[in-house]
């Protein structure tokens, strides 16, 4: 979906209709969940802190974000995608991955499919929507954003070669400041730069991710569209109206944090292994830190050790903005719970001599 | 060489020392008693090498002399005799000649020099204790120690010997058990690892006994000196883990409750847990305790409800049954404490009654975590 949140506050309110928008809080401390195109002309971009965004574009229109809403909207269009395949796999409230090699109305061209959904979401929500269309989850979901907004790309096989070839390195999917940067020092500036690179030398550079690397830039990548998502993480996190220095005062927001999260665990039915904490200081520099047990956990209480022990594993850095906690390595993870692992379940505690 | 001996006197001492020797010796000499004759005292020795125990026998004889004996061989003789008054007679041809009421048996004997020498303790500090208290101590914490061959150090019981009282510590790293001893000190501190075997030994003759056993020791080796006896072993090399730490120090919920009631409980309950992980989960609420287990492979599954004093917050902890019944029924006392804080940390259990001036026992045991 193209500016999705915030086409949907313009939809609702023809008002905003045209106008340089974003969703998110307008406060101090806000940031922008997203922007109408008519603001990102100005620069705004989604995540940037509302201080900035309406440095970058003063007649900027802050509007309350409406999840509600948005996860309305987002159900309505994939009953959409559910009358053309059951293989959806959605990425987030505005994004999902369709196999569409059998569907259900027989079409053959995916491409005349995209059309045809495309046509229907702007029927029936009023929205514009952009799809890209190719062999595997990764070249369509570069493609999409070729020809956004409201626009659709379509690499066909023979394609695929010349199109991974003269892309910008920023646009593989997954590839995002950090690792362009390094991309760059390495004088990998486009995919046919990184196709030049060796398996061993990506492997070497970029770890794991240096194998993907290799595959995505050869067209490989045999990742199926999953329909029911396994759930891998699951966080919660605050921003804080302050910038807070004291560890005692950040104890007391984890207590609330955690206690979210134990809500939330307890409404999904998991537990996990892995709790990770997440730092956002005033600078806006991010740490993570995390800690892995033997055993899956759900409570609040001993999320809430860990997190702390997490928290005076080692000094501030500076004032924090913001705090989350997340729990991952799930018990949702059906493949990895062997029969073997699931007897492990109850786990003998020992005393840590 | 020749004494006369009381059957059952001698039978008495023998089967004692006879919990020393080891059922398969590399070393022969072992299978035997040692008889060290002067005059009217006979001293018995047996040993595995680690750990060697003696006693003083008081017989009829005005000889001397010194041989190994097949132990195994007179044990089952002596076993089969009533009281009666019995003469041995060494003989030239290497032969032990038994006489009894019933007729003569005799015993291939090795020379008593091949029998190993005790150790000789270097430098001991001592203290002593009564034989009944050591036997407590040791009844109260061997069970807890470990069978680890990793870790040598937990497969013993830990004496800490201070001014200010006597401590003995027991762990597996799962369950640990300290006992401690107020009313009886030593002059100076001292810490060793007992191992076992002859913890165990010590503790079936000593039992009930108001004798006082002198206790010495230096770095490698321990000495019991009681009544006509001695046993000398070799002490477990080795530090012993810092078990204080792992004692939580802030335990907010307490549950106190009668220890049988308990005990037959978590006894039942536990036939339907499950067969690897024994666990089964405490669930305390107000005054109730629930316990229950569930053994999902085969859909068994049990619960009980009981009644009992609880301060704190409502709270699912889960623990091994075993471990529970073992600590129970080591207690003698009419109530119990249970101690805890987190499901991941460890619930310290202690009788509330029952106990001597100065005595002081703290169980613990680790939890298994529940799977929600």
């Amino acid at each position: 979906m193209d500016a999705f949140y915030a086409s949907v506050e313009q939809l609702d309110n023809p008002e905003l209709k045209g106008k340089a928008i974003a969703v998110g809080g307008s406060s101090q401390r806000g940031v922008v969940a997203a922007a109408s195109y008519e603001a990102r002309k100005y620069g705004v971009q989604s995540a940037m802190s509302s201080v900035m965004a309406k440095r970058n574009c003063p007649h900027l229109i802050f509007v309350k974000p409406r999840f509600e809403r948005y996860r309305e909207i987002s159900q309505r269009i994939r009953e959409i995608f559910l009358e053309y395949t059951d293989l959806v796999e959605p990425l987030s409230l505005d994004e999902a991955y369709l196999d569409v090699t059998e569907n259900k109305k027989g079409n053959p061209s995916a491409t005349l499919i995209a059309r045809e959904i495309r046509e229907k979401i702007k029927e029936r929500t009023g929205l514009n929507a952009s799809a890209g269309i190719s062999i595997n989850k990764f070249i369509a979901k570069v493609a999409s954003d070729f020809n956004k907004p409201n626009g659709q790309k379509t690499v066909n096989p023979e394609e695929v070669e010349e199109f991974l070839e003269v892309l910008d390195i920023r646009k593989f999917h997954g590839v995002g400041k950090v690792t362009a940067e390094k991309m760059y020092l390495l004088g990998i500036f486009t995919g046919k730069d990184l196709k030049t690179k060796s398996l061993d030398y990506l492997t070497e550079k970029f770890g794991k991710s240096g194998a993907h690397y290799y595959n995505v830039v050869r067209g490989i990548h045999l990742s199926e569209v999953k329909p029911n998502r396994i759930r891998k993480s699951l966080g919660a996190e605050r921003t804080f109206n302050e910038n807070i220095s004291s560890e005692i005062f950040m104890l007391e927001r984890l207590e609330n944090i955690a206690e979210e999260i134990e809500r939330r665990l307890t409404k999904s039915k998991v537990a996990g292994k892995t709790v990770t904490l997440k730092i956002k200081y005033s600078d806006f520099s991010m740490q993570t830190r995390s800690k892995t047990i033997s055993y899956y956990i759900s409570g609040k209480e001993l999320i809430l050790e860990i997190a702390k022990d997490l928290l005076y594993q080692e000094k501030m850095k500076n004032s924090v903005r913001l705090l989350g906690i997340s729990l991952s390595n799930l018990n949702t993870d059906k493949d990895k719970i062997t029969s073997e692992e699931k007897k492990e379940v109850e786990v003998q505690l020992k005393f840590e001599f | 060489m020749k004494f006369i001996v009381s059957s059952s006197y001698l039978l008495k001492q023998l089967q004692i020392l006879g919990g020393v020797i080891n059922n398969n010796n590399t070393l022969p000499i072992l299978d035997n008693f040692l008889f060290d004759l002067k005059q009217d005292e006979l001293t018995v020795s047996a040993s595995d090498l680690e750990t060697t125990m003696s006693a003083k026998l008081k017989v009829d004889s005005d000889s001397e002399g010194k041989i190994a004996v097949p132990a195994k061989l007179l044990l089952d003789t002596l076993k089969t005799f009533p009281e009666q008054p019995l003469t041995f007679v060494a003989e030239d041809n290497n032969t032990i000649e038994l006489s009894s009421n019933h007729g003569k048996y005799a015993l291939a004997y090795a020379q008593g020099e091949e029998f190993p020498n005790p150790v000789e303790l270097e430098d001991p500090s001592s203290t002593r204790l009564e034989g009944d208290i050591l036997a407590t101590a040791i009844g109260k914490t061997i069970f807890a120690s470990g069978n680890d061959d990793l870790r040598p150090v937990m497969s013993g019981v830990f004496f800490q010997f201070s001014s200010e009282g006597l401590t003995f510590v027991a762990t597996d790293a799962h369950k640990l058990v300290k006992y401690s001893r107020e009313d009886v000190t030593a002059n100076q501190s001292a810490e060793f690892i007992m191992p076992k075997k002859p913890l165990t030994l010590l503790k079936g003759i000593l039992a009930g006994s108001e004798s006082e056993v002198l206790i010495e020791y230096n770095d490698s080796n321990a000495k019991f000196t009681f009544d006509d006896t001695e046993l000398v072993c070799r002490l477990i090399d080795g530090k012993y883990p810092n078990y204080e730490a792992v004692i939580p120090k802030e335990n907010p919920n307490k549950l106190t409750i009668e220890r049988n009631q308990f005990l037959s409980s978590v006894r039942r309950v536990s036939i339907f847990s499950n067969k690897t992980t024994h666990q089964v989960r405490l669930k305390i609420a107000g005054a109730e305790l629930n316990i229950s287990a569930e053994d999902v492979d085969y859909s068994n599954k049990a619960e009980e409800r009981l009644t009992c004093s609880y301060q704190g917050d409502d709270m699912q902890i889960g623990f091994n049954s075993r471990f529970l019944t073992e600590m129970l029924n080591n207690l003698t006392s009419d109530e119990v404490q249970l101690e805890m804080s987190l499901p991941n940390r460890a619930g310290i259990l202690t009788p509330v009654d029952g106990l001597d001036p100065g005595e002081k026992i703290i169980m613990l045991v680790m939890p298994v975590m529940l799977n929600n």
